[in-house]
Order: C-alpha cells, then sequence, then structure tokens
C-alpha cells in the first residue's frame, strides 16, 4: 500500500504529528513545561476527548449536522450531579441517573426534532440548548455551596501509577467509540447514512434509528462530561460549558473526521482534543490574553476546515463521475 | 466555474461572419471517467440552419458531449470551435458557450423554481435589468412573447412561481427561454418532448422549422427515433462513446438507427424472454396493489415469484411513487410478502457510498435485520459478495478499489450485488441501465432473467420503452394510475405509448398552475397576525402601549434585532446559516463606542475591514465547499475575542452624530420606529432587486445558475456582504440606544435572528426570503421578551420561551408543508 494511501486512510496520523510538534517546541522553548505539565494537558484534554466523541458521533451522520446544545447540557448536568449528591458518596447512583437521564431526554428531543420534524440538526439543537440554558440558570439558583462527591473527586483527579484516572476512562472510550465505528453493523450503518442518506434508506437501513442514537449518544456523554468536569473542578459556574462546544467541534476536524459526515475516527478525536488543548496551553503559558485565545482557537478551526476543504477527501479518492461532474466544477 | 481569468465577450465573438462558417464545430473530442471512455474522437459539425439529431442509448456519450460543448466538462483532448473562432479546451467553459450563443435544454431542468417565469428570463438574459422599480416589465414583456411564439394558447401565468407550473408547462418555459435568447446561435434540445402532450410536441416541432429555415442551429436529442428522422436535417448516432454512424436524415430509417445505435433489439429481448420458462400459475403472489392507483383497471394487481413486472408510461407518471411505495413498511393499498431490496439508476444520489471500495458497498446488503451491535466480518462478507459478483460477471479482484473508481456499468453491477447479497424476495429496480454502456446492460438483462427464474421477483421501472419487452408483464401508468395491463405478447413499444398517451391530454388542461391558494396567503400572512395578535395582549396587559410613545419605548430597542434578523434573512437565503451574526453585531457595538468615537477614522477602518471579513467569509465557504456552520461558529469566537481585546469590560460611549442619527422625530413618530421601516424596505428593495433576484437563484438551484454562466463566488461574496453590513447597522443601533458597549450584547441575537427569520416566514433550505415577514418575526419576539416582563416572568425564562416558540414555529410549518405535499 503507498503511503498516500495509507495516509488517506488513517487520517488521525496528522493531529499525532502536530501534537508531537508542537509538544517538542514546548519542550524546547520553556522551562515550565515538562511531562507533568503534559498529564495536566492530558486531563483537560480527556474531558474534551468524551464530548468531542458524542460530537463526531453526530458529525458522521452527515448533512453538516452539529450538535449545538453539549455546552447547555454539560453546564445543566454540573449542577444536577452537585444539587443531587450534596456532597454524598452514596448519593452518587441518583446522580448518575439524574444526568443521564438529562443526556437521554435532550438527545431524544434533538432527534425528534431532525428525524421526525425534519429540522435541520443546527437549529434543532441551539433551540434545545437555549431552553436548557434557561435551566441553568435557574439552577444557578439552588445550587448552594460547591461540595462534591469525594469519590467521583478521587476519579476524577487521581493517578494510577503516575497516569491520571481520567486518562484512562477517555482512552477507554476512545476504544469503545473505534470499535463501534470499524467493526460493528452499526458503524458500518452511520457511515452509511452519512455519506448518502437517500442510499442508506433505499439500502434498507434506518436511518431515523441510526441518526437518532447519535444524539442521544452526544448528549448523554456531554451529560456524563458534565457530572466528571463538575467534580473536578469542584463545582458548576453558568459558562462552564460555552467552551466546548466551539472544541468539541475543533477536535473531531483537526482529527481528520469529514466535516460532512460518513467517515470519521475516534483516536484522531482524541488526538484532536489534546492538540486543542496544549494549543490553548500554549497560550496561556505565553502570557496570551482571553480573548486572543478566542481568536486563535477560531481562526484554526476555520484555517484546518479551509485547508482540507469539505469535498477534497472524496473527489483525491477518485475521477470525478459523469453525474457529479456537472456540480463539481473546477477542483 | 470562478477564479479564472477569462476573455472579455468582446474576444470570442467573431468580427464577421462569413457564410457557411460552423456555429460549432467539435473535433476529435474525447474524454474519461476514470476508466469509462466516455466519449472516445468525436467529431461533430453543425452550421445555421442545421438541425442536428443526436442518438444513441443510455450511456453512449450524449450528455458528455453536450456538457463539453456548453462548457461544463472539459474534455481530455481536441479542438473546439465556436462561430469559427477556435477555443483552448482548457479554457473552454460555460461563460464561453453562453457568449457563443449556445443554449441547452435539459431533462433535468434549469430553471429556478423559487422564482417567477419572468424572472427565469431575467437570468437567462441579464443584460436589460436595470436596479429601477418596474425592472420586470421588460422580462415579463419577453416571457410572454416567448411562449406566445413557440406555444400559442400557452395558458401560462409569467407572474407565477415556476415551482407552482406542471412539470410540462416548465419544460415549455425552458424550451421558450433558452430559443427566444437574444444572441442565441445554437440550441441543444435534449429529450425535450419527454413530457409534452401530442399538440405542445408538434408546436415545438414546427417552430424548429421555422427557427431553422431562419437560420438558427439546434441539436436535438431523443430517444423518440420517429421524430428524430421527421424534423433532423442531419443525425449523428453514438455507441460506446464513439461514432456509430453519420449522414442525412434522408438516409436515415428508424431501423438503421436503432441497428447502429447497438442497443438492445426488439428481436433478441423477445426472444430471451421467450426462452424463459413460464411463470407458474400457482406461483405464490408476493405483492397486491389495490386502492386508488389500480381504479381504472377496476381489479387488484396481483404480483407472483419468479415473475418480471414492468412500470411503464410517461416520466413521472406514477411510476417512481408506486416503486418507492412497494419497498417502503406497511402501507394503505399494498401488501408485500417478505422484504424488498431497491436498486437505484441514480447511483450518485441514490446508490452508490462515495467513501466506501466496492466489497464494502456490497456487503451493506447482508445487514439488514442484523442487531446494531452485531460484529462485521470482512472474510465474510468478501466470499457473501464474490458469489453475487460472479453471477454479474463483475470482477472480485476490483473489490478493494473505491467504488467511484469503476465504470458507469460496474457500479451498477455492484449496486445490484448489493441486492442480491440480501434474502429479499422483491427486487425493485428503478431505471437501473441509465447510463449504462451496451454490454454491461447485456449483462444485466440476462441477470434480471435469472434472478426472476430462482423465484424473486422482479420490478422494474424503465425510461427506456423497449426494455419492457424483457418483461412478463407491463403495467402502463397515466396520470399517477394503472391504465392498462399488458401481458405476453401485448408487450410492444406502440401498445405502451398509446397507453401512455391515452389519458395524457386530460393532465395539461386542468392547469390550475400560476393560482396561489388559500393556505398560501394564510402561511404569507402568519408573521403579520401573530405580531397583531402579541400587541394585542400587550395592549390588553398595559394599555399605555398604545400610544407613540408607548411603541417607542416597546419597539425601539428592537430596531437592533431586526436588523439582525435580516442580515440572518440573507444568509439563509442562501441556505446557509451564520452563527456568528450576533457577536458581529456586539463587536460593532464594541468598535463603534470605543474606537469610533476615540479616532474616527481607525473606527471606521476597523467597520469597513469588517465588511471585508464577512466577505471573505464568503469566499472561503464557496471556494473550499466547507459547512457555513462551522466557518461561522469560528468566526463568532474570532469576533468576540477581538471584542474582548478592544475592551475587556463593558463601558464606552455612543459617537454624538449615532446618537443623533436616532434620536429624531417624523412628524411626531420617533426615529426607532421609522429607521424600522426604513431597514424592512431596503431589504425588500435588495431582494426585489436584479441582485436579489440572483441571490435567490443561486439559494434554489446553485447549479443551474453556475450553467447559466453566473460566478457563484462573486455572489456568496456579496450575499455575505449584505448580511454583514445589516449586523453592523444593528451594532451601531445597539451603541446609540445603549450608548454604551458590552461585547456580549449581541451574543443572544444569534438564536433570536434564526427563530425570527423562521416567523418571517423564510424557509430554512434557501432561495424562499420575505424581509416584510422577518421584520414582522423580530418585532413579535421582542413584544414577547416584553410582554414577559410585563407578566412578571423573570428574565432568565426569554431564553426558553424564545426556544419553544422556534421549535414551535418549525414544527407548525413542517406539519403546513406536510400537509401541502400530501395536496
Amino acid at each position: 500500500m503507498k503511503l498516500s494511501d495509507w495516509l488517506e486512510r488513517n487520517r488521525w496520523v496528522w493531529s499525532l504529528i502536530g501534537v508531537l510538534v508542537l509538544w517538542a517546541i514546548l519542550s524546547a522553548l520553556t522551562s515550565r513545561f515538562s511531562l507533568h505539565s503534559l498529564s495536566g494537558v492530558a486531563v483537560s484534554a480527556s474531558f474534551l476527548t468524551i464530548v468531542a466523541l458524542g460530537q463526531m458521533l453526530v458529525v458522521t451522520t452527515g448533512r453538516g449536522n452539529i450538535d449545538l446544545s453539549i455546552a447547555s447540557v454539560l453546564t445543566l448536568s454540573a449542577y444536577a450531579s452537585i444539587v443531587v449528591t450534596q456532597g454524598v458518596d452514596g448519593r452518587l447512583p441518583l446522580a448518575l441517573a439524574t444526568v443521564v437521564g438529562i443526556g437521554l431526554v435532550t438527545g431524544a428531543v434533538n432527534a425528534l426534532l431532525v428525524v421526525a420534524v425534519r429540522i435541520p440538526a443546527i437549529i434543532a439543537t441551539l433551540a434545545t440548548g437555549y431552553i436548557l440554558a434557561t435551566g441553568t440558570l435557574i439552577a444557578n439558583r439552588w445550587a448552594a455551596g460547591f461540595s462534591v462527591s469525594p469519590l467521583l473527586k478521587t476519579l476524577t483527579a487521581g493517578r494510577v501509577e503516575g497516569v491520571p484516572i481520567m486518562l484512562i476512562i477517555a482512552l477507554i472510550a476512545v476504544a469503545g467509540a473505534g470499535f463501534l465505528l470499524r467493526r460493528t453493523v452499526y458503524g458500518r450503518r452511520l457511515s452509511a447514512v452519512g455519506q448518502n442518506e437517500r442510499a442508506a434508506e433505499l439500502a434498507g437501513i434506518r436511518t431515523g434509528r441510526v441518526i437518532t442514537a447519535a444524539f442521544l449518544a452526544s448528549s448523554v456523554l456531554a451529560a456524563l462530561t458534565g457530572l466528571l468536569l463538575g467534580a473536578y473542578v469542584g463545582g458548576a459556574f453558568l459558562e462552564m460549558g460555552t467552551p466546548y462546544l466551539l472544541q468539541s467541534v475543533g477536535a473531531v476536524v483537526l482529527g481528520g473526521s469529514l466535516i460532512f459526515g460518513g467517515s470519521s475516527t475516534a483516536l484522531g478525536t482524541f488526538f484532536g482534543s489534546l492538540l486543542l488543548v496544549l494549543i490553548v496551553t500554549t497560550m496561556q503559558i505565553a502570557g496570551l490574553p482571553p480573548g486572543t485565545q478566542d481568536i486563535v482557537q477560531g481562526l484554526a478551526v476555520i484555517a484546518v476546515l479551509a485547508l482540507a476543504g469539505g469535498g477534497a477527501v472524496r473527489r483525491r479518492r477518485a475521477a470525478v463521475p459523469p453525474a457529479a461532474a456537472l456540480g463539481a466544477g473546477r477542483a | 466555474m470562478d477564479a479564472i481569468a477569462l476573455p472579455t465577450e468582446a474576444d470570442t465573438e467573431p468580427a464577421t461572419r462569413s457564410a457557411g462558417t460552423a456555429v460549432a464545430r467539435l473535433g476529435g473530442i474525447s474524454k474519461a471517467f476514470g476508466p469509462t471512455q466516455a466519449n472516445d474522437r468525436i467529431d461533430l459539425v453543425v452550421e445555421a440552419s442545421d438541425v442536428l439529431g443526436l442518438v444513441g442509448g443510455n450511456g453512449a456519450g450524449k450528455s458528455t458531449l453536450m456538457r463539453i460543448l456548453c462548457g461544463v466538462t472539459r474534455a481530455d483532448a481536441g479542438t473546439i470551435e465556436i462561430g469559427g473562432v477556435g477555443i483552448d479546451t482548457g479554457l473552454y467553459d460555460t461563460r464561453l458557450a453562453q457568449a457563443g450563443g449556445i443554449r441547452i435544454v435539459h431533462q433535468e431542468l434549469s430553471l429556478c423554481d423559487n422564482l417567477s417565469v419572468a424572472e427565469n428570463f431575467f437570468l437567462e438574459a441579464p443584460e436589460a435589468a436595470q436596479p429601477l422599480p418596474g425592472w420586470r416589465r421588460i422580462y415579463r414583456a419577453r416571457a410572454h412573447a416567448a411562449l406566445d411564439e413557440v406555444f400559442p394558447g400557452h395558458g401560462i401565468d409569467v407572474d407565477a412561481p415556476v415551482g407552482h407550473l406542471q412539470i410540462g408547462q416548465r419544460q415549455m418555459v425552458e424550451i421558450a427561454r433558452a430559443v427566444t435568447a437574444p444572441k442565441v446561435r445554437l440550441i441543444i434540445l435534449d429529450e425535450p418532448t419527454s413530457s409534452l402532450g401530442l399538440e405542445r410536441s408538434r408546436q415545438l416541432r414546427a417552430f424548429i422549422r421555422a427557427r431553422a429555415a431562419a437560420g438558427l442551429a439546434f441539436i436535438f436529442i431523443s430517444h423518440k427515433l420517429q421524430e428524430v428522422v421527421e424534423i433532423a436535417t442531419a443525425i449523428l448516432v453514438l455507441r460506446n462513446g464513439r461514432v456509430a454512424w453519420t449522414g442525412s436524415s434522408a438516409e436515415a430509417s428508424v431501423a438503421a438507427l436503432v441497428a447502429a445505435m447497438g442497443g438492445p433489439t426488439e428481436g433478441a429481448l423477445r426472444s430471451r424472454r421467450a426462452a424463459r420458462p413460464a411463470v407458474a400459475a400457482d406461483a405464490a403472489g408476493i405483492v397486491r396493489i389495490s386502492g386508488d392507483v389500480v381504479a381504472p383497471l377496476g381489479r387488484d394487481v396481483v404480483l407472483r415469484a419468479g415473475e418480471v413486472v414492468g412500470l411503464a408510461g410517461l416520466e413521472g407518471s406514477g411510476q417512481r411513487e408506486l416503486l418507492h411505495r412497494l419497498f417502503g413498511r406497511v402501507q394503505d393499498g399494498i401488501a408485500r410478502q417478505g422484504k424488498a431490496s431497491f436498486v437505484s439508476g441514480d447511483r450518485q444520489k441514490e446508490g452508490v457510498f462515495p467513501l466506501w471500495s466496492v466489497l464494502n458497498n456490497i456487503a451493506l446488503g447482508r445487514q439488514s435485520g442484523r442487531p446494531p451491535l452485531g460484529l462485521v466480518s470482512e472474510p465474510a462478507e468478501r466470499s457473501a459478495a464474490r458469489g453475487a459478483a460472479e453471477r454479474l460477471k463483475l470482477d472480485p479482484a476490483r473489490f478493494d478499489s473505491p467504488i467511484l473508481d469503476l465504470s458507469g456499468g460496474n457500479q451498477q453491477k455492484a449496486l445490484v450485488a448489493r441486492a442480491l447479497v440480501g434474502d429479499a424476495a422483491t427486487i425493485l429496480f428503478d431505471d437501473p441501465t441509465r447510463g449504462v454502456d451496451v454490454a454491461a446492460k447485456e449483462d444485466f438483462y440476462a441477470l434480471v432473467s435469472d434472478v426472476a427464474r430462482a423465484g424473486r421477483l422482479v420490478v422494474w421501472h424503465s425510461t427506456e420503452d423497449i426494455e419492457f419487452l424483457e418483461c412478463d408483464r407491463v403495467l402502463v401508468f397515466s396520470g399517477g394510475k394503472i391504465v392498462r395491463e399488458l401481458t405476453g405478447d401485448q408487450i410492444s413499444e406502440k401498445a405502451i405509448v398509446d397507453a401512455s398517451f391515452a389519458h395524457a391530454g386530460a393532465l395539461e388542461r386542468d392547469a390550475t398552475a400560476g393560482g396561489r391558494g388559500l393556505a398560501e396567503w394564510i402561511v404569507d400572512l402568519a408573521p403579520f397576525a401573530s405580531l397583531a395578535a402579541v400587541f394585542a395582549l400587550m395592549a390588553y396587559v398595559n394599555p399605555l402601549v398604545v400610544s407613540l410613545f408607548g411603541l417607542d419605548l416597546l419597539l425601539g430597542p428592537a430596531i437592533a434585532l431586526v436588523l439582525v434578523a435580516l442580515a440572518q434573512m440573507f444568509v439563509v437565503g442562501g441556505s446557509e446559516i451564520d452563527l456568528g451574526v450576533g457577536a458581529f453585531a456586539g463587536l460593532v457595538n464594541v468598535v463603534s463606542a470605543t474606537l469610533l468615537v476615540d479616532s474616527p477614522a481607525l473606527g471606521l477602518l476597523c467597520l469597513l475591514a469588517g465588511i471585508a471579513a464577512y466577505g471573505l467569509i464568503g469566499a472561503t465557504i464557496q471556494v473550499r465547499r466547507i459547512p457555513a456552520i462551522v466557518v461561522t461558529l469560528g468566526a463568532s469566537f474570532i469576533w468576540i475575542g477581538i471584542g474582548y481585546t478592544l475592551q475587556p469590560t463593558p463601558g464606552g460611549s455612543s459617537p454624538e452624530w449615532l446618537t443623533a442619527l436616532f434620536g429624531w422625530q417624523l412628524f411626531g413618530v420617533p426615529a426607532a420606529l421609522v429607521l424600522i421601516g426604513v431597514a424592512g424596505l431596503v431589504a425588500l428593495a435588495i431582494d426585489r432587486s436584479p441582485l436579489g433576484v440572483t441571490l435567490r437563484g443561486f439559494g434554489n438551484n446553485a447549479n443551474a445558475m453556475k450553467l447559466g454562466g453566473w460566478s457563484p463566488l462573486r455572489y456568496a461574496v456579496a450575499r455575505y456582504m449584505i448580511a454583514g453590513l445589516f449586523a453592523m447597522a444593528a451594532g451601531l443601533a445597539l451603541t446609540a440606544i445603549n450608548t454604551a458597549s458590552d461585547i456580549n450584547a449581541g451574543g443572544p441575537f444569534t438564536l433570536i435572528s434564526v427563530a425570527a427569520v423562521v416567523m418571517g416566514g423564510c424557509a430554512l433550505l434557501g432561495g424562499l426570503i420575505s424581509p416584510l415577514g422577518v421584520v414582522a418575526g423580530a418585532l413579535t419576539l421582542a413584544l414577547i421578551g416584553a410582554l414577559l416582563g410585563a407578566l412578571n416572568v423573570s428574565t432568565d425564562y426569554n431564553a426558553a420561551v424564545q426556544g419553544c416558540l422556534l421549535i414551535g414555529m418549525l414544527v407548525l410549518r413542517a406539519a403546513a408543508a406536510r400537509r401541502e405535499d400530501a395536496r
């Protein structure tokens, strides 16, 4: 197999290279950056990875689908877990059930709007996100104190043999998502729906169910991240989920998944998360103000997308067939 | 079709045209798509007054040749000479073809169906349009004159949106538009009579003769060979991408053309069917069709295992609908035993998964009915696919190639293999031999016999009537119903055509097209009605609002929202969404309250840069083909970042002139109210102008616009810059009203602007916008916020109420659209 083919099939390599290069530069330039701070980066990236894996599934369903409600789901879940646990480990199962419930209900509403009512995903999830935002405002008034469950705190901040437990959780999630995409019937169906929904339907796939599952997974993963992140930072606050909106899309895109759906890589999403968190960390170390950090993140996402190009991968793979030539124009 | 420097149109106009100069001369044209040689050294010459008949089976290369002639597809090799001037094939494109007077009328219609008939005439010849009110008049007159000339007694309303016309009427509009275009020299008519009734078809042929005598050249493409022989002066026959025969039509006959095309002959198809054992009388019935669709027959139709059943009729007579109903799950009037699988001839849209290998494309057929978490095993898939592929003569060595590397015929074989690896009792074919070469067709016909003999039911819809000779039974459709059932020797092309047309005349006569239903008026008025309702409620809660002062207090702050919503509207008109529009308004708010006060020149420069950045966003999205959502989401972070950097905490002040701009009165009416009206009217004026019509055209049918020589890049940039200007006005309004700035001030506007656009009656799919409706929608949403305040509801709930309203509106519109479809 030629190298270019191999790279085409393993697009996650690019984000790995990005991580290694940025890490090398950081280590060389600043003495403050060490293996220890890399593990701090890894923990931050782990939270992002879990959210981004859900986003990745939604993106894979194609037609430019994106879940914009995850920021609110994450914040609301963090509040809910704190309100429910009240710092008592014994109430953890209840908190877990509440958080998963929030995820399932939101995901189900999103899926209902997208699949049954055929509202574009961005608008449906934008709207549900706003409705949940009201929920967080109300929760914010209720949630007195910042007492998190000690067990959860240990889980999120602890280490095994120096390896952060969160990283292990994230890697398990990545392995699971990778297996789902590559080895299961669902993974095939998801990819088929993302490439060509009409053809998938005519091939006998119940596309509605496939899309619904992706939205459910996205919301539940965001909700679980809210639970874990709340425990890690020791509380919940209103704008907690906001950065994850752009970053989750950014991680998916940086990792080499196709923004128009149909082909995704869980490993790439992991490295994409790591790369994005590294970029932010670099900016923090460099002492850039938060405004500039926003600008750089926005530019990075647009630049990567513009370089990859929406149709680029498809066009590179094959000569343009006659029917597509009409619309494809000059590459 | 953009970003390439072009010679000006004047360069391509030949200075003088000597007699005998060919209108178009193609020499040695070759074009390959992957392994398929679509055109192989084809010569084609058309002179003035020629009517060149172009014939060939599906996949013979006619469409590719015509696309090359129109500049849509670039030839790999060969020469192109238009009006006596040789043009480099590498530079030849749609604009040069247009300039050379070449027009095509396709099977896939190239009209924008959201625009009126007259506006579509504008797209064809925009030179006569001026950005003045009443500019449509000239196109209305042109449309009338053109339709009257080609199709006397057409009865088409030139102000009706094309989408409201019936398919035959659309084809009439398209033909009339092309043949009467100014400076036109060569018209390519691709299956022009496929949707026309006998009378219209006769009118068209009479027109072609008259215009050809006057010097216009035509290329006439048709499956109806008799028509071609009658109308053409010369005929060119293509077969597998090569010229199979060429000569004057006097030397041609239908039989000779059929022989030259090399496609299936009547005899071969008949004898294959005869060789197939007869369907057993006691074969199990698999499908029963009853209800409305069989009403003309007066009895149910039962399809049995082992049968090959054809669905025939004029295109769009209900064959496809029945095929899809047969595939669906539980339906009224359709009972089906066992599973069904579907094979479409529209491979790109309905068949292939372009990112996958051939093997994955085939193997998907095995996975129906399996649990989602079941494992897939490649070796098992490979062996299952191998069996199906061998029956189809598809080489298993190609299993690992990307599906798009295969020729059309082989792609189709892979799709048929997908249907065969499953255990479906019924296989549904939707025009399966479209764009397939002759050899692959033969393999396919043999396979159909095979599959049926093995005990499956094959239901086959074709657009080539000759293929029905392969069938055991043919159901002929007309006007959505089965009007004839032909079996065995009754099946002939003539019998099918006769039955197809039996009811076709009735179709064209009940032309209610162009009229607007009551439901549409209600949808159009909904934004204004809901504004009135909310306002009435508000007045009931607090009677003070019914005064100019009250209105100013209530609606004054809404001007920013109105402007953001109008900005969003233009983006939505291109079927995209701007997630950064609120943040951009917030940034303008910050810039105008800080830089513009301290150093006006720098502030102005920043604002101009902002508009340029919006244009750049439009260009990036268009050139790189990436989703607008992600780009604008990224941009929103950039706007907010810049805003924070300029002004970390809220503050600043409004420039005096800006405050004054919002502080006057006109006959006692406060400025804000007047400005809201002005904003709406400006947006309306843009939308109604030639530019606005062009933008709507792109939102509806970008491919047709490109084909017509319009630059997508230029109009994407224009669209985003218009949106940027409105968003900027919103930011300035925020500054004037709040006399301070906050980068977060604009954020919430993003969702509300989408909601206002939806409430205003715009279609999220693009191409349909309504500026005044959007103004009403935005005001309604602003009033709802105020209403909640008056009812003592915490502002915490604003976001939830707005979100719910947006969802509610969309659900209602979806329900209304569904009812519309059902009608």
